[in-house]
């Protein structure tokens, strides 16, 4: 075996754990697992272009629909990260360092929205042309 | 490996050894891709906010009716953006399935699929520079839709194209819809120009890749962890089409 530097240290024992035989069970349940999220990936996302064609071809108002497509985008999201990125595989502390911040969304999103909803107000009240 | 004596913690803290049995360079992947995370997010709620800042704004639906070929006129709402969608994903799902491969050193399996990969990149980048193309022929682009200092707009003859049948023509053609169509192209470029960036971007890592897993390089060094690690910025870059396409073409 190379050298490894004495800054990194060997780290080769580290991916050492994942290697399978391609042809082994272990594998082939791996591949399959694969498709059946895109499966499910496909299916979302045709639900989520069919209601949005509906509500358009129908005149219907999006608002609820709007709160379905967040939570069928944060579900497209979560099967992404936990599966084809393998953050699900990940020691649980590793998992929460990417989540934890993540959730500063949730501030940011609401905090500006928000704002921006209030100007609009703000601006209808004071200003008649805007 | 020394076995784990009663002083772990001494260990843990002691340097050498890499966190969460993570290598380095995983790990920073990771936490790039945080950055970046903020990054697109900032674009996108910028884009909320000013959307929830405007009385008008355009109907997605209206704008991206086109598709090559079938409907370049219009009429086919939603249709190439979901083409797109599919390209991508199944783009992801090939980047996997050359991770599993990896996994299982099968060095052909990880050429084959990153070939698929990057022919699905290239497939994204193509569909995208067609929308932009198309749009920029209506007259969108970057600073688009400007009421002039005489009071006409530019292009004005395209913004009733771009609302919803509900707002009057005479709004959607007037300063309220030239502002709004304004706005809504700037976002648009910039932040599907700026996610284009990183998908070509991601483009060129994985081909860099496929060639020296061609000439053994990860053969070589007995772990095939470069793969995961640029698939895991592939997988970032579907992710955030994920997200700009519930923005901007659902919601």
């Amino acid at each position: 075996m190379s050298h490894f530097s004495d800054y990194e240290s060997d780290q080769s024992r580290l991916y050492n754990a994942h290697h399978h035989d391609k042809n082994s069970p272990e594998s082939k349940a791996k591949v399959k697992n694969i498709w059946k999220i895109t499966l499910w990936l496909t299916i979302i996302t045709i639900v989520e272009v069919a209601i949005g064609l509906y509500c358009f071809y129908k005149g219907v108002p999006k608002t609820l629909p709007n709160v379905g497509f967040i939570i069928m985008t944060l579900l497209k999201a979560g099967l992404i990260v936990s599966v084809f990125m393998h953050l699900g595989d990940e020691f649980k502390n590793m998992i929460l360092t990417i989540l934890i911040p993540l959730t500063l969304f949730i501030w940011f999103i609401l905090a500006f929205l928000m704002d921006g909803a209030f100007w609009l107000s703000i601006n209808a009240r004071f200003f008649n042309h805007m | 490996m020394s076995s784990v004596a009663i002083d772990s913690k001494k260990k843990a803290w002691g340097g050498g050894q890499s966190p969460f049995n993570l290598s380095y360079g995983k790990v920073m992947m990771w936490y790039f891709l945080m950055s970046d995370a903020f990054t697109f997010g900032a674009f996108l709620i910028s884009y909320g906010t000013t959307r929830f800042f405007s009385a008008l704004w355009p109907d997605s639906n209206e704008v991206f009716a086109s598709f090559p070929w079938f409907a370049p006129n219009g009429g086919a709402p939603m249709a190439f953006v979901s083409l797109m969608t599919f390209i991508l994903i199944v783009s992801s799902v090939t980047m996997v399935l050359a991770v599993h491969a990896g996994h299982c050193n099968d060095k052909k399996g990880v050429i084959k699929w990153m070939v698929w990969t990057i022919i699905g990149g290239i497939a994204f980048l193509s569909c995208q520079a067609w929308e932009w193309t198309h749009l920029h022929h209506h007259g969108a682009w970057w600073g688009a839709f400007r009421t002039q200092p005489d009071g006409t707009i530019a292009d004005a003859e395209s913004l009733k194209h771009f609302f919803s049948h509900t707002v009057p023509v005479s709004e959607a053609m007037g300063i309220p819809g030239a502002d709004a169509a304004h706005k809504f192209f700037n976002f648009f470029f910039t932040i599907t120009g700026f996610h284009g960036a990183h998908v070509a971007s991601g483009v060129v890592l994985n081909i860099i890749i496929l060639l020296n897993t061609i000439n053994g390089t990860y053969e070589k060094r007995g772990h095939y962890e470069m793969v995961e690690k640029v698939g895991l910025y592939w997988h970032f870059v579907d992710l955030v089409w994920v997200f700009v396409f519930t923005c901007f073409y659902l919601l």
